[in-house]
């Protein structure tokens, strides 16, 4: 419901936008409109976290925090990238999959599935900043540095 | 040494200058101070025997019949009943069970029935905060303690003690457990080992003289690592000022499973695998780089863990040997680990 009310906002004030500025830029978001979809996103971030920390995507008893503690070492920011595991140039998603099917003897997620984006959002936002590079298969990359609460605010 | 003034090291030195044809018990003998710290030092040292010792931990059993976890740790009980030299003892280091259930627990008892050697253990967090330790001290007794094996003076402590985080949340046990349980707590603050456990330990090496090689055994690491994830002990700088008056100390601890080392005045340590899952590195520059283990395959329930074995001689001189079943360790680490 909210989300549906945030997105209607955003989309009247696109629309009465683009009508007034075809050929331009469109005017910088307003801040309210910048918390509002900062906060859409934190709730999945949250919703993200608990899932990362739920052994309910596995079936004996594992969670993805189990070995990404902090999401470390989940990294996201080298993704598309070849993973040998799978054989193929693979998404992170897909990668999250393996990772439930496999270590976490789990059932895959659809890829679209409200759960998958919750995982990705706290992943991604576990790794804020970071340098993008896909298909870096030479390091672990580190999340940021948390130094007290969950790690987003 | 130090109520003499006077290091083996400085005593020999002096003598060697001297000439070694004056040193002999009758030129020494008006220095009666002297020669009973040399005949004290060598009967001490002379009591060293060389010995092998195994440490493992962090084994995180689930209730869950047959589970992964079982396996890696049946494997590792196996390989030590078969080893050659076979060991002393085991250490068990803490984590034997995920979240401190009864049942947990049992079967981890179990599996450390099946040792041929003794063993000591040492509790971890997530053996303890379901009730508090209750079941773990019911099983295995009092969760630190000291003994005497061939010369070398062993400790173990409970180093997960944290403050109260919640009777104030109003959290059940299983709430308070299963927070913990979570590496990244953080509404769960510093382990420690405490007051008493300090008292204890000021207790328990006070008469003994600074050439007896210690052993200190914990779950945690006693060196600030990476608090995020309570890889660090709050009071280890205690710990290690209440064991400076000793030559060597050698301390080793779980928690980490990872390959780790490190050096802090007269104490090396090293941490030690889980047979359960590998921990990644944190953010932070380690002490000595290249005691590291290389990338682990996460398909394979084999690779990223195991076990170790520390081989100790007359000198106190340790070897510590990581035992993996994968292609897990730089030839530097294989060769095994100077302590």
């Amino acid at each position: 419901m909210k989300r549906k009310i945030v997105a209607s906002m955003l989309l009247v004030s696109f629309g009465a936008l683009s009508t007034l500025y075809m050929a331009h830029a469109r005017k910088p978001f307003t801040k309210e409109e910048i918390e509002l979809m900062n906060k859409e996103l934190l709730e999945l971030v949250k919703k993200g976290d608990e899932l990362w920390h739920s052994p309910k995507l596995g079936t004996n008893g594992l969670t993805c925090a189990n070995c990404h503690p902090d999401a470390a070492f989940s990294n996201p920011n080298t993704f598309p990238k070849f993973q040998p595991n799978l054989g193929k140039v693979a998404t992170f998603r897909e990668m999250v999959n393996w990772c439930i099917t496999r270590p976490l003897e789990g059932k895959a997620l659809p890829e679209d599935s409200e759960e998958m984006r919750a995982l990705e959002a706290y992943a991604y936002y576990m790794y804020r900043g970071k340098k993008l590079m896909p298909g870096d298969n030479t390091k672990a990359h580190p999340p940021v540095k948390v130094k007290e609460g969950p790690g987003y605010p | 040494m130090e109520r003499k003034g006077l290091t083996r090291r400085q005593f020999i030195s002096a003598s060697t200058k001297v000439g070694s044809a004056l040193f002999t018990a009758s030129a020494l003998a008006p220095l009666t101070g002297v020669v009973d710290i040399v005949e004290a030092k060598t009967s001490k040292r002379s009591k060293l025997q060389d010995f092998r010792f195994v440490v493992i931990g962090d084994t995180h059993l689930y209730d869950i019949p047959n589970h992964r976890f079982d396996k890696t740790f049946q494997r590792a009980v196996q390989d030590i009943n078969n080893m050659n030299p076979k060991p002393d003892f085991v250490i068990f280091i803490g984590d034997l069970g995920q979240f401190g259930k009864r049942s947990e627990l049992e079967k981890g008892y179990r599996f450390l029935q099946q040792l041929k050697v003794p063993y000591r253990i040492v509790p971890g967090e997530h053996d303890w905060y379901l009730d508090m330790g209750e079941a773990w001290k019911q099983m295995f007794g009092n969760p630190f303690w000291s003994f005497d094996h061939k010369g070398v003076h062993f400790i173990g402590m409970n180093s997960i003690l944290v403050r109260d985080y919640w009777t104030m949340r109003n959290m059940s046990p299983e709430e308070r457990m299963n927070a913990i349980a979570e590496l990244e707590c953080h509404i769960c603050g510093l382990w420690g080992v405490r007051e008493e456990q300090l008292e204890w330990l000021e207790r328990d090496v006070k008469k003994l003289r600074p050439d007896t090689p210690i052993v200190i055994i914990t779950h945690s690491p006693l060196w600030d690592y990476y608090p995020r994830w309570n890889f660090q002990t709050e009071d280890a700088p205690q710990i290690r000022k209440i064991l400076s008056k000793f030559e060597k100390v050698i301390a080793i601890h779980g928690h980490v499973h990872q390959v780790v080392f490190n050096k802090i005045g007269n104490m090396v340590s090293i941490g030690n695998l889980a047979t359960a899952w590998p921990w990644p590195y944190p953010d932070v520059k380690l002490p000595y780089p290249d005691i590291v283990m290389h990338r682990v395959d996460p398909g394979d329930i084999y690779d990223g863990v195991g076990f170790m074995h520390v081989d100790l001689d007359k000198s106190f001189n340790g070897k510590a040997m990581y035992d993996v079943w994968a292609d897990l360790l730089p030839p530097k680490v294989k060769q095994g680990v100077k302590l």
